[in-house]
């Protein structure tokens, strides 16, 4: 029997209607790859009369050469203190001049750079962007400045931002020599090495058009943006020094516990994980869901048990970190030092019972609702949209990343969910801990999780040595 | 096969098409705007209910009955070689063409499209605002019992955003009860007459929400962030803990432990915010702006449940709120809410005026710290105005000329020239009342408080004496205009923005005056408030750093 045409119209209509009831679609966008494989993405979006950029050159801090942990943020920073025709002064003033925003730092795998700037000043935006990626200064001094600053920095960070440390300790630990291991920021002692030449050579060997991939998504006409990206990097050499393969890092088998000691520390912080899984990782949703409902929102698991229960903390969060050939996947949390070991001790039972048990299906239809409820302010602002874009270029995803993630996550099923939690959590017996605390008092207790390694917090690196 | 044949030669199968892509698109017209048609729950159901009865009806309908030159008449009696039933046929199709373009368009604009705004009679409209700068969506209402409500639409997103804020802050309090605002934040997420601690939290996130709480010295806010669909869940238990709260004693004690936390992780464990508590304490010795919002650390241990029965009563009225939302709603959709939910509350006294006034300084505050750290902190705090001082503007467009970007004075002289830094930011605080101007910067190891304390007096000293350039004042206003409209990109920032103007400077319409009002200012006003403020008789200052050998 022969279809009328328009049965099928109707079919595809319903179908279509259905699938835009939950989740987000990402809005169409202008993609252009140059010969030199730069990659241009372009959506225009009127909402406000801002235009926003995000660049990416592949790369990152897994690229850092042996010994100089921190060279791709340094350099990152450094691309704004002066470029093309501006000095640093100069640079920093034709930004604020005309209240734009625009900043570089370095990611595990890339060096992202943010621009957001009045729709009117979209080619002065440009102009910055072209001449910090080409033609940056890297001068001497500047760069000894930047370097030193960012040594004193990290100081300033062990003084009062510990938990922006944890992960940086805990990963280290976790990865070793793995690169997914590398601080993004180095370590007092590894700055400390770069110099301005050595600079300026991984500058010179690790960017190149065949790195690059531009987001721009905001109020500007994306014809004429284009044409201006294009004449700007159509013709920059590709980078000559390859980027490193990264394999997929091997689990930690047994346990081990590093202890960074902050004498007088009030409070004990501590990261217990071990390797996770990719960006790539089929079930995806069903992570998501497993992960919110263990520590990834207000009345997660961890979260009840250890703040609201027992009193024991101000937060507590299971973090998984995804990057394209694999991760780690942990909880964070601090208490004071006192309650050092029972907060610890309930983490590391609620984990295994998570591992155990899995989650009830009431509250899976809970994390389901939650997370797509949570999803579309995502998407909200052209810098965010850009962003995406950007990623999902980087990671060799498609648009059905995004478009696909809300049926995803409504068909994800209990039992989907409770094997990808028995297979990307860790079993208890594998648990790499990294603790900052005061180490006179904790030290005796804390050796019942496993081997320790002790260091203090204020040696100039995030590994024991 | 014949009975198939019959069955699309009398247009059968054409029939069936049709009634089942206009109840397709019925259904969601209703599912879509059945809210503003105050059309009661069980419509959905009912309509699918009657569809389906419907069906077979009208199979058969189609199967008995033929549509002929002379009418309706029954299949049996038409004679076939007279049929039009192709023609019919032909109607039909096009009828499922239509409706179908008709559903594809629905679907797709259902985002370009304006919603429907019903008018449902007896709910207020709310007020439109009175400047033409202001985006004309925007709505307001106060009900009877004094609480004000402004809406902003935006469907740019299938979102909504909640501000709650709440007269009450560190400047209510006194020795004895100082955090009491902060705990109270905290309490009124545990339990109720109806919920449980805990299940406030487990409900919205349920319905797909998520919220978050802040204190300051003058405001407690409460914000919602939920998917549309939450829209009613949302409204049921805000005002079922802003009228029902009730104090469990395992979940005050436990809390008070968690607050005790969060005072180790934000102050013991931060040399920044150990430093600033200090600060502030010395800075002011009468106005209550002295106590750390977090409240000192006995008064954690002691509060009593009495204490917060009465913060409750007094400070949580609704004549003393203000709520914004912005996001996928109309203004009647929550209008027509809050009479449901939020008119019943009862207007209370309002509390009682903050009387004390901070006299004028008379001479150079310091206090010190002694605390491990590498990085020595130097804070320079000035009293400067509330939010509705006229001088709060310029003074807005100084501080960016001296710690706003790279490019800022105090960031090239101190950071870039001579190294003295690591970094320089300020800010002002534009509360309620008279408030600081306020620097805070990082040394290096082994850096002199006192030198750079020298240094940055002498910048600013130089703004008193030879004033800021029109190239300095322009770049001041850029910044502030961008920010403006970074705020506006999201919801959230439009929520905010909306509710802080409301409360700190009486109107939410002087959100949208900000980029004439900066365009007024002249360099000769940035000069005076220099004079005015940066004086060191005005000034209060708070080293960190490692107990002196």
């Amino acid at each position: 029997m022969r279809i009328p045409r328009f049965t099928v119209a109707v079919l595809a209509a319903l179908c279509c209607g259905s699938a835009l009831a939950e989740g987000v679609t990402l809005p169409a966008v202008e993609r252009v790859t140059l010969e030199n494989g730069v990659v241009l993405i372009l959506h225009e979006k009127d909402d406000v009369p801002l235009i926003g950029l995000e660049a990416s050159i592949r790369g990152g801090a897994v690229s850092d050469p042996a010994g100089l942990g921190g060279m791709a943020n340094l350099l990152a920073g450094m691309l704004e203190k002066g470029a093309g025709e501006r000095d640093a002064a100069e640079f920093a003033e034709a930004i604020d001049a005309v209240g734009g925003s625009l900043g570089a730092s370095a990611d595990l795998e890339s060096i992202a750079i943010s621009a957001e700037f009045m729709a009117r000043d979209a080619d002065l935006m440009i102009e910055l962007l072209v001449d910090m990626l080409r033609a940056p200064l890297l001068d001497d001094d500047e760069v000894r400045k930047l370097r030193d600053r960012s040594i004193d920095e990290l100081r300033a960070a062990k003084d009062s931002n510990l938990r922006l440390l944890m992960p940086i300790y805990g990963n280290g630990f976790l990865f070793a020599d793995h690169p997914y291991g590398n601080s993004l920021y180095g370590s007092e002692e590894s700055l400390e090495k770069i110099t301005p030449a050595v600079l300026r050579d991984y500058y010179n060997n690790y960017f190149g058009g065949d790195r690059l991939v531009i987001a721009v998504a905001g109020d500007f006409d994306a014809v004429a943006i284009i044409e201006k990206l294009t004449a700007a990097f159509g013709d920059w050499r590709a980078a000559s020094a390859p980027l490193p393969v990264i394999e997929p890092p091997a689990a930690t088998t047994g346990r081990r516990v590093l202890l960074v000691d902050k004498p007088g520390a009030a409070q004990s912080y501590f990261w217990i994980g071990n390797v996770g899984v990719g960006v790539n990782h089929a079930a995806r949703a069903e992570l998501d869901i497993a992960n919110t409902l263990f520590g990834g929102r207000f009345t997660s698991i961890l979260m009840d048990e250890l703040r609201t229960k027992a009193g024991l903390t101000y937060g507590a969060s299971s973090s998984l970190r995804r990057e394209a050939a694999g991760g780690s996947v942990a909880m964070i949390s601090s208490t004071k030092t006192d309650t050092s070991i029972a907060a610890i001790d309930l983490a590391v039972a609620l984990l295994a019972k998570f591992r155990d048990e899995g989650v009830p299906d009431n509250l899976i239809a809970s994390g389901k609702n939650y997370i797509l409820g949570q999803y579309a302010p995502r998407f909200e602002t052209a810098q965010q949209l850009a962003g995406e874009f950007v990623a999902i270029e980087n990671y060799g995803l498609d648009a059905s990343y995004v478009n696909n993630y809300g049926a995803a996550i409504v068909a994800a099923d209990g039992e989907a969910i409770r094997s990808v939690i028995e297979a990307v959590y860790p079993a208890s017996d594998n648990l790499v801990f990294a603790i900052i605390g005061d180490a006179d008092v904790i030290r005796e207790q804390v050796a019942k999780y496993g081997p320790v390694t002790e260091m203090a917090i204020t040696d100039p690196n995030f590994s024991p040595q | 096969m014949a009975l198939f044949a019959e069955l699309r030669r009398r247009n059968v199968l054409k029939v069936a098409l049709l009634y089942a892509v206009a109840s397709a698109l019925i259904l969601w017209f209703v599912q879509n705007n059945g809210d503003q048609l105050g059309l009661p729950t069980w419509t959905n159901l009912f309509l699918i209910l009657l569809l389906l009865i419907g069906f077979p009806v009208a199979l058969l309908f189609a199967w008995t009955y033929e549509v002929t030159p002379s009418g309706l008449r029954k299949a049996v009696n038409v004679d076939q070689t007279q049929s039009i039933v192709y023609k019919t046929g032909q109607k039909l199709n096009a009828a499922v063409s239509v409706l179908l373009v008709l559903g594809v368009l629905a679907l797709l604009g259902e985002g370009l499209l304006p919603k429907f705004e019903f008018l449902v009679p007896g709910v207020p409209q709310g007020n439109a605002p009175v400047s033409e700068n202001s985006p004309p969506e925007i709505r307001s209402l106060v009900l009877d019992n004094g609480l004000k409500i402004i809406v902003w639409p935006d469907h740019d997103i299938p979102n909504v955003v909640m501000y709650n804020f709440v007269r009450t802050g560190g400047r209510n309090e006194y020795p004895g009860i100082t955090g009491i605002s902060h705990f109270f934040e905290h309490m009124m997420f545990l339990g109720t007459e109806k919920l449980e601690p805990g299940e406030f939290d487990r409900t919205m996130e349920a319905a797909g929400g998520s919220n978050n709480a802040y204190t300051s010295n003058d405001v407690t806010v409460y914000t919602d962030w939920f998917p549309r669909s939450a829209l009613n869940v949302i409204f049921e238990i805000e005002a079922d803990r802003l009228e029902n709260l009730r104090t469990y004693a395992d979940a005050v004690e436990a809390e008070r432990q968690v607050v005790q936390s969060e005072r180790r992780s934000r102050v013991d464990d931060n040399n920044f915010f150990k430093l600033y508590e200090q600060v502030r304490a010395t800075a002011f010795v009468a106005h209550p702006y002295q106590f750390p919002v977090l409240g000192w650390p006995s008064d954690i241990a002691s509060w009593t449940e009495a204490d917060l029965g009465r913060w409750y009563q007094t400070f949580y009225a609704p004549n003393n709120r203000t709520m914004v939302f912005a996001g996928d709603v109309t203004a009647a959709e929550i209008f027509e809410l809050a009479e449901e939910f939020f008119a019943p509350l009862s207007a209370q006294e309002p509390p009682p005026a903050v009387r004390t006034i901070e006299p004028e300084q008379q001479g150079t505050r310091r206090v010190a710290v002694a605390a491990p750290a590498q990085t020595p902190l130097l804070h320079m705090a000035f009293h400067a105005g509330s939010a509705t001082d006229p001088d709060t503007p310029p003074l807005n467009l100084l501080l960016n000329i001296l710690v706003g970007g790279e490019s800022s004075r105090l960031h090239r002289a101190l950071v870039e020239d001579d190294e003295l830094v690591l970094d320089i930011n300020g800010f002002q605080d534009e509360g309620f009342d008279p408030g600081l101007a306020y620097f805070y910067l990082t040394l290096p190891p082994g850096g002199d408080a006192a030198v750079v304390e020298r240094r940055v007096l002498e910048e600013l000293q130089r703004v008193i004496d030879d004033g800021v350039t029109e190239a300095e004042i322009s770049k001041a206003r850029n910044i502030v205009l961008a920010d403006f409209w970074r705020g506006l990109a999201t919801i959230d920032g439009k929520a905010s923005a909306l509710g802080r103007h409301e409360v700190f400077l009486g109107d939410y319409e002087s959100l949208f005056a900000l980029p004439d009002e900066m365009e007024a200012i002249t360099v000769g006003a940035l000069q005076e408030v220099a004079a005015k403020v940066f004086r060191v008789e005005n000034l209060t200052v708070g080293v960190l750093q490692e107990a002196a050998e």
